[in-house]
């Protein structure tokens, strides 16, 4: 399959995703973590006696919500978007009807669609790193969490959108679907023991985080995550990752090229 | 441009939603010049048109454009334009935005998808607002557009489902003239419509379609002489609607009289409705019958096409 149609669905859609409605909304939700790490800045430096670590409360509060909150529901709605908002507002056939395969109109979008929240993401997770631990600047073990950190996060936001694209090219009711996922089964199969926890995306992300995987010596984000946590190593986790995004992607693009989209009167 | 061997072919084609009936067993030949598919709500059309482009796979039987299945045949877009029948646009982006977007699919080199988009906007006299939202664009604007986005890449077939829906009467004469403008030499414009003198302004070949079937196909006179043979019934308000009756009750082409006393009116079953008319004004002229009001409760497509499918 050629790139170059596939691009031309990119730079297309990444100008529809720049200017939907919804953005602005989930703009300032990105933006979330940033007011978190205000709040827990001013009262850090507030109350110095208690010695509240800047890359600790980076890690247990800023991760926590940005893996556990954001990334999903980013990824959930833009996800799930990719086809269900073609379909309701009957906008599918103006891309249907171009020289350009099925495959390379959901592989454009998707592709404008994580760009746009990878950007989202490193955005304000980079903030508030900043603005956490702008007293340690210059402490390179601190550059290394944040670059970890991002990492599991793109590669959270990646995965989880190529599955909620999938899911979004065969199910109506996909949003839906897409919460029960999100803050069912994997919020609550992630704490579960023994091997079950492998079955959700969240455990090889929890997998990445830093601090994880040295033997139990964790930094400052076990309260938080590492629950009940039997990290997969860092290579299972990441080669797990991009073979599930890679296959959700190709199962979206099989199913969109053969599902007959109708739409509602 | 021609499109020699550009011939729409449809054979058994047949579509089933379900249970539900879309389509069945239509085999047509289209070629050339401006066809209409005529038929009302619900007839079958825009099932057909969704089938010549590729949105829907065929439950039975096959279509073909140029001797090529349409279906997930992407290529095939280079030569057909499709306006779809629903309002519906990208409608945070500009006219010019939407339509460059479009024609940067077709891997056009950017000055060419520029000058490309300021031609069909041109054509479709939407350059002055080419840099507005489309969601302030009226209904009018909106069609045009539509019908742009179909034409920049100047396909060989163009494809327009209901594009005279909805508009008022000056934007469907200027939809008219573009479309009949872009029936250039060779090219093949199919346009579907409920409306029947909306499909004459456009061209003098009609397919009839019905509950999913081409009931006729041929010219307007043809189908004309159809609709003509069709009794019409024609409602008639008057103070003395047995006196008037009993003057035209006597006539060959009226076929019969009921009376609805408490809405004063009668009701004729006529075979030719203009003789009726010319008579009905003159009865009313010179025997000085008081008429209030005359309808034709059945002047529509849908019972035209019950009397030819013999309801």
């Amino acid at each position: 399959m050629s790139l170059k149609p596939t691009l031309s669905v990119f730079r297309f859609s990444a100008r529809l995703v720049r200017r939907a409605r919804r953005t602005k909304v989930f703009v300032a939700l990105s933006f979330l973590p940033v007011l978190l790490a205000v709040i827990l800045q001013i009262n850090r430096l507030a109350s110095p006696g208690r010695g509240l670590d800047g890359l600790e409360v980076f890690g247990n509060v800023v991760m926590g919500f940005s893996l556990q909150f954001l990334v999903l529901l980013l990824s959930l709605f833009y996800g799930t978007s990719i086809t269900a908002d073609e379909v309701e507002n009957k906008t599918l056939t103006y891309l249907t009807t171009r020289p350009v395969s099925k495959a390379a109109i959901i592989l454009g979008k998707y592709a404008a669609v994580a760009v746009f929240l990878l950007l989202l993401v490193w955005t304000s997770t980079i903030i508030a790193f900043l603005i956490l631990n702008m007293d340690r600047l210059g402490y390179g073990p601190a550059w290394a969490f944040l670059g970890k950190s991002l990492a599991a996060l793109s590669l959270g936001t990646i995965c989880y959108t190529a599955l909620f694209t999938l899911i979004g090219t065969f199910l109506k009711k996909s949003v839906l679907f897409g919460l029960f996922f999100c803050f069912g089964w994997e919020n609550v199969v992630q704490y579960f023991p023994g091997s079950t926890q492998r079955f959700t995306i969240m455990h090889y992300l929890k997998s990445l985080l830093p601090g994880i995987g040295m033997g139990g010596q964790s930094s400052g984000i076990e309260s938080f995550l590492m629950f009940r946590l039997e990290p997969s190593s860092v290579m299972m986790a990441v080669i797990t990752l991009l073979v599930l995004t890679v296959v959700f992607a190709w199962l979206a693009c099989r199913i969109f090229a053969r599902k007959e989209y109708l739409f509602d009167a | 441009m021609t499109s020699d061997g550009l011939l729409i072919r449809a054979d058994k084609l047949g579509k089933w939603y379900g249970n539900v009936l879309g389509l069945s067993d239509v085999s047509i030949d289209i070629g050339p010049g401006i066809t209409g598919l005529l038929g009302p709500n619900g007839a079958g059309k825009s099932t057909f048109m969704k089938l010549l482009t590729g949105q829907l796979r065929p439950s039975i039987g096959s279509v073909t454009i140029g001797g090529r299945a349409v279906w997930n045949d992407s290529e095939m877009f280079r030569r057909i334009g499709f306006c779809p029948e629903q309002d519906a646009f990208y409608e945070d982006t500009t006219g010019r935005e939407f339509l460059t977007g479009l024609l940067s699919l077709y891997g056009f080199p950017e000055s060419e998808v520029r000058e490309r988009a300021e031609r069909a906007l041109a054509f479709v006299e939407l350059l002055d607002d080419q840099d507005r939202l489309i969601r302030g664009y009226s209904r009018g604007m909106r069609q045009r557009l539509k019908i742009s986005q179909a034409v920049a890449h100047e396909p060989e077939i163009l494809i327009l489902d209901e594009p005279l829906n909805g508009l008022d009467p000056l934007s469907k004469r200027k939809v008219i003239k573009l479309v009949k403008e872009y029936r250039t030499e060779g090219r093949t414009v199919l346009v579907s419509s409920h409306v029947l003198p909306e499909i004459e302004a456009l061209t003098k070949s009609i397919v009839l379609v019905h509950h999913g079937k081409i009931l006729a196909q041929g010219d307007i006179h043809y189908i004309r002489d159809l609709i003509d043979a069709h009794p019409h019934i024609v409602a008639v308000k008057t103070n003395d609607a047995r006196g008037l009756a009993g003057r035209i009750v006597g006539e060959a082409d009226v076929l019969s009289v009921r009376f609805d006393e408490t809405a004063g009116a009668v009701f004729f079953e006529t075979r030719n409705r203009d003789r009726f008319f010319d008579r009905l004004t003159r009865l009313a002229a010179d025997q000085g019958f008081d008429v209030e009001e005359i309808t034709s409760p059945d002047d529509n497509l849908q019972s035209v096409f019950d009397y030819l499918v013999g309801k």
